[in-house]
């Protein structure tokens, strides 16, 4: 059997406003607001309502057979409260269908994990808050900002009451030869890893209405068939696992309706369930449908599952990237000693990745994806506005 | 007396020192009774008649074309801007984008060139400047059209001498004075070493040269450009004449502290390029937040070093300690001189440098560099070589550690730029007039 694990990220930042250095000490909410709601109210509509709602249909119409992962940032959740209440309902309507999984991650989509374990703890027990209180679930599977992952992580992870599952991206220099439709262990053999299927996925994400790929357009029969190649290399009966991991944001807004990403969607179950060897599964059921011995791999390194490199350089590859994160982890140290919580949830808030992201200054390939997601002129702008926000940040510390 | 002014910035056309400088300057001589006909870069091709000391605000302005200077006058605008817009005066002169014809221009400068009667000495000068002032870069090609009109103003209007201010505007101001017959005032606010922190661009070199050549006066802002002047362009001393900027503050401000942090607050202030060593403010910065962390370090302006600036602050791990402001208007400039304790003008060469002036005025404590024309005029400050970054630090060190010290040196260089006014400098510039003319009505009878 293969499994087509579906696990969706849904996360809006908190996108900050043109701060200046006078602006400092005026006591200014340092989030743009306006464009934040703006933003919120725009995807919803494009986005989460209308495959919130195709989602629905295909639980319901299979009756169980289907079934899809999400995995929702608490600064996703707080502005949909805030903006368009009506895209968490429906969030809500899906997971009561009890074919929904939930996943676990930290509540702001930060980097805590590389630079304050203590934080990380933290905003990885407020999101399990988040989780009980807005769904009354209890997540059992992780997954870490942007898929980063290395060793270290899972020995974090197994600690937390619950966990036994963390996904992560398909990294061929982890690979090598193996394939990642396997269920893989921790370096350990403590927790299990389902791994990204970045090929297939980012076809779907990234290369679905490229009109100059060759395989344009991506139809539901050739899909499938792609999928239905890839069980012909497992002799021994094993169970596969395709894991189509991508953002939510994908349906709708970065793919347009006009695409035709919707019908691809409404119609690509069917064809999985036609066959009797394919099927659906969630990612806290994978370890039980691993009939063979799960192999352990160690990921010295981390690994993300952003840009080509796969690798933490979207954050941290330049010096602007390095000292914003670097004050900010100095500022979080600081508030925590002062048990500040007002300014502890504005230095939370400013933890976000998308913040580093911004800054980021490799622009070849990969820089057209940041420009895009970017709502600043230049990383150089990214950067100013955020240390100017840290600079306020720590003058309301003193 | 009537002086015809050619300068390339006038608030609100301004990019550096030299609009400011030429605010307060033409101000002082309206209030000298000397009356000013002001050309600026503007898209439409107008002068503006100076009379009152008030009009350096108001800009009343005069079309060269009677028509368009009836629609002018018939259209209603609701406030200043609004009319500049119409005049086209943009907000920073490198948006000025009315190109020249070269064509145009090399017949009009030849013209003057190959006139009879011109000495040899003089058509060399038309030659050089001819030869450098050709080229298709925006800035070159502006400077023609610039010069281009300049024949128009020298004879459609009625003035005693003529008066323009760096290099931009020489050409201009040289056609003028072969047109009219009138002298010419060139004033020396930077040169191509200054700007470039070396040589430079020659052809500006050479531009410079030709214009303080032909000039029968030159000023220079200070000492120090004087000596540029006389050492790297080798012109006559006796034509030279040194005139020290003042400074100017718009009236609604206010000069009580208004901080913006609680710690120490160290400033640069200025466009954000070679000539004015932001690096070695950086490099000052990092030595000092190694001792005192507490302190923030402001970079407030632009310029062509800016990116730079941004990626070697972030290098050197100054945390949230060092920002960068981006352009501020005058209102903005006044707000962070309140909320500063140390202004810093590293600069690698200036030939004046007014924003120290200000600085003070405000109370801050100034380090000046020595390679500076300010330095000449002010005793309560400290005057420091760019170059000697430790020296810098320790000094901004010192006065951390001592903020009484820190608040009494920027008490008594506040008492002393108070008594710099630009009507000294306005009247020192008069009697330059005075004695230029005189000459010239002697040698033509």
């Amino acid at each position: 059997m293969l499994y087509v694990i579906f696990y969706f990220q849904v996360h809006q930042p908190y996108r900050l406003r043109h701060l200046n250095v006078l602006d400092i000490g005026k006591g200014l909410d340092y989030f743009d607001e306006h464009l934040n709601s703006q933003i919120m109210r725009k995807v919803t509509e494009k986005c989460y309502l209308p495959t919130n709602k195709i989602l629905l249909d295909l639980i319901k119409k299979y009756e169980g057979r289907f079934k899809v992962a999400f995995s929702l940032t608490g600064t996703a959740i707080e502005q949909m409260k805030a903006y368009s209440p009506e895209a968490l309902d429906s969030f809500k309507e899906l997971v009561d269908t009890g074919n929904v999984e939930l996943l676990g991650e930290t509540y702001y989509h930060s980097l805590s994990f590389l630079f304050d374990t203590n934080d990380f703890l933290d905003q990885v027990a407020m999101h399990r808050d988040l989780m009980k209180s807005e769904f009354g679930y209890y997540p059992e599977t992780f997954r870490n900002t942007e898929l980063i992952y290395q060793d270290s992580l899972s020995d974090l992870i197994y600690e937390i009451e619950g966990f036994h599952t963390i996904l992560t991206e398909g990294v061929d220099r982890i690979l090598q030869w193996r394939s990642p439709l396997y269920a893989y262990k921790n370096y350990a053999k403590t927790i299990n890893l389902l791994l990204k299927y970045y090929q297939l996925a980012d076809d779907i994400a990234f290369r679905f209405s490229d009109r100059d790929w060759p395989e344009y357009p991506l139809t539901v029969d050739k899909f499938v068939n792609w999928i239905d190649h890839l069980t012909l290399s497992e002799k021994e009966n094993r169970n596969l696992f395709l894991n189509l991991f991508m953002d939510y944001e994908t349906f709708g807004e970065h793919q347009w309706a006009e695409t035709g990403i919707f019908d691809f969607m409404q119609h690509f179950p069917e064809e999985i369930l036609k066959r009797p060897h394919l099927g659906f599964a969630n990612p806290k059921e994978a370890y039980k449908l691993a009939n063979y011995q799960q192999e352990a791999l160690s990921f010295p390194e981390p690994v993300s599952w952003a840009d080509v490199e796969r690798d933490l350089s979207a954050w941290l590859s330049n010096d602007m990237q390095r000292n914003a994160i670097e004050t900010l982890y100095n500022l979080i140290n600081l508030i925590r000693q002062k048990g500040d919580e007002k300014l502890m949830e504005v230095a939370h808030k400013l933890s976000t990745s998308d913040h580093f992201y911004y800054m980021c200054t490799k622009y070849f390939q990969d820089g057209d994806v940041h420009k895009y997601f970017s709502p600043y002129d230049s990383p150089d702008q990214a950067y100013i506005y955020y240390m100017n926000a840290l600079a306020d940040l720590e003058e309301r510390l003193q | 007396m009537k002086v015809l002014m050619f300068t390339w910035e006038f608030p609100p056309l301004i990019a550096g020192g030299l609009g400011m400088a030429c605010y307060g300057m033409v101000r002082s001589l309206l209030g000298l009774g000397i009356k000013v006909d002001l050309v600026l870069p503007t898209k439409e091709l107008v002068y503006f008649p100076l009379r009152e000391p008030d009009d350096v605000d108001k800009l009343p302005a005069v079309f060269l074309d009677p028509q368009k200077h009836t629609e002018y006058i018939s259209h209603k605008f609701l406030n200043i801007e609004e009319r500049l817009d119409y005049i086209g005066v943009t907000v920073r002169p490198e948006t000025y984008l009315q190109m020249g014809e070269l064509e145009q221009f090399v017949k009009a400068i030849k013209k003057e060139s190959q006139r009879e009667l011109i000495s040899q000495e003089e058509r060399e000068i038309w030659e050089e400047l001819t030869a450098h002032l050709m080229g298709e870069e925006d800035l070159f090609k502006k400077v023609q059209e610039f010069t281009l009109r300049a024949e128009r103003f020298a004879r459609e209007l009625d003035f005693d001498l003529i008066h323009a201010h760096d290099w931009l505007t020489y050409p201009a101001g040289m056609l003028a004075r072969s047109i009219s017959g009138k002298p010419l005032v060139v004033h020396i606010h930077a040169t191509e070493y200054d700007r470039a922190g070396g040589p430079g661009n020659p052809r500006v070199h050479r531009i410079e040269r030709a214009g303080m050549m032909y000039a029968d006066r030159v000023i220079a802002v200070s000492q120090y450009t004087a000596q540029r002047v006389m050492s790297h362009y080798r012109i006559d001393t006796a034509k030279i004449s040194i005139v020290h900027n003042a400074f100017s503050l718009s009236d609604e401000y206010h000069r009580t502290k208004k901080r913006i942090f609680k710690g120490p607050t160290i400033l640069f202030l200025g466009r954000i390029t070679l000539q004015k060593g932001p690096d070695y403010f950086l490099e000052m910065a990092s030595k000092v937040h190694k001792v005192h962390p507490e302190a923030h370090f402001i970079m407030a302006g632009t310029g062509d070093m800016a990116r730079e600036l941004l990626y070697k602050s972030a290098a050197k791990k100054l945390g949230n300690k060092f920002l960068f402001t981006g352009f501020l208007n005058r209102k903005q400039v006044e707000d962070i001189l309140r909320a500063s304790d140390i202004f810093v003008l590293p600069s690698v060469s200036e030939p004046f440098g007014i924003s120290p002036l200000e600085a003070m005025a405000f109370g801050v404590t100034a380090i000046i560099s020595k390679q500076s024309g300010v330095s000449e005029v002010v005793n309560h400050a400290f005057k420091i070589d760019y170059w000697d970054v430790d020296l810098m630090a320790e000094t901004v060190n010192h006065l951390i550690e001592n903020p009484e010290l820190c608040q009494k040196i920027g008490l008594e260089g506040m008492e002393e730029v108070n008594k710099i006014h630009w009507n000294d400098s306005a009247e020192k510039i008069r009697q330059i007039y005075s004695s230029t003319l005189s000459e010239y009505l002697k040698s033509n009878p």
